[in-house]
């Protein structure tokens, strides 16, 4: 797999991050990103963007709606 | 007490080993609401319910948009839970199993629902010269790369940028970087094969951080 411009990179970043590309394209990964400062912010940025993004997208049940799910397990897990 | 019987015991039996109590999400030598709901604790099995229902009333609540669906898939995910306890020996099988079963139910309430056909714009992600360079238009130190800090309004410039993506990327978006399921867990609920979940994922991803990207270099006007 070539790594001949900064579109090859981030479309390996996935697979790099997973740890799934073969050690002769990391190699030539990782010598891109060591020259091209760029590519080296962004994959930065990419590696945080899933953290970022669960925090920000975190919900938390409103206190009534927990109270009703309390009572409706105590109801139906009584009977059963 | 290392090579007693122990997996996972009992309440009222046997101690567990240092090990499975780690496992089973208690590192203090207390007995863990899972091992008391396993043994029939109803009570406990509410302490474990609150620890884990905003991951589920979440999930849920991002996939249906709705409060209301969001609050029953959250009651029939536990009341199914309780049924499943013996085959979720640790708090972690717990955690991963409520969550995609969540899922499953989401998407089934998505999958009823008729919703207005919207129309689907394919995720952006950064921009490149002809010759595939990467043109970085965040101005050197506006960006925080590492992502540590997040204010309201990044925030909400979040929220925006995810409910903008193509529905079956949102989905492999959420499950994965939100909700952490596997790729292969993934693939079972939504039926899409792992190479293509990793597709959507990186075009997702690419997207997001475009998004976030405009937010530094724009103020908040995405
Ligand atoms: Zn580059």
């Amino acid at each position: 797999m070539p790594v001949d411009s900064c579109k090859d990179a981030i479309e390996l970043l996935l697979g790099y991050l997973d740890g799934e590309l073969g050690p002769d394209v990391v190699s030539k990964l990782e010598q891109h990103f060591g020259g091209c400062a760029p590519c080296e912010e962004f994959l930065k940025a990419y590696r945080a963007t899933p953290q970022l993004c669960k925090k920000a997208l975190a919900a938390k049940m409103p206190q009534a709606m927990a109270d009703s799910l309390t009572g409706f397990l105590r109801g139906a897990l009584k009977k059963s | 007490m290392a090579d007693a019987p122990c997996p996972f015991s009992e309440v009222d039996g046997p101690p567990l080993h240092a090990q499975c109590r780690l496992r089973v999400g208690f590192g203090d030598g207390t007995v863990g609401f899972l091992e008391r709901a396993r043994a029939g604790d109803l009570s406990a099995y509410e302490g474990l319910v609150a620890e884990h229902r905003d991951a589920v009333y979440g999930l849920a609540l991002r996939f249906t948009r709705s409060e209301a669906d969001a609050a029953e898939v959250t009651q029939e995910v536990f009341l199914r839970a309780w049924r499943a306890l013996a085959e979720l020996p640790t708090e972690e099988r717990f955690g991963a199993w409520v969550r995609r079963v969540a899922a499953n139910q989401s998407l089934s309430r998505l999958r009823h629902r008729k919703v207005a056909s919207q129309v689907e714009v394919p995720p952006q992600g950064p921009e490149f010269t002809e010759r595939g360079t990467l043109i970085d238009e965040v101005p050197d130190g506006a960006r925080d790369a590492e992502g540590l800090s997040l204010d309201a309004e990044l925030g909400r410039a979040i929220e925006l940028a995810s409910d903008a993506l193509p529905e079956a990327h949102r989905q492999v978006f959420l499950l994965k970087d939100v909700d952490g399921l596997s790729y292969e867990e993934i693939s079972e609920i939504t039926g899409e094969s792992v190479p293509a979940i990793k597709s959507r994922l990186h075009r997702a991803r690419l997207a997001m951080r475009a998004a976030i990207d405009r937010f530094y270099r724009d103020g908040d006007n995405i």
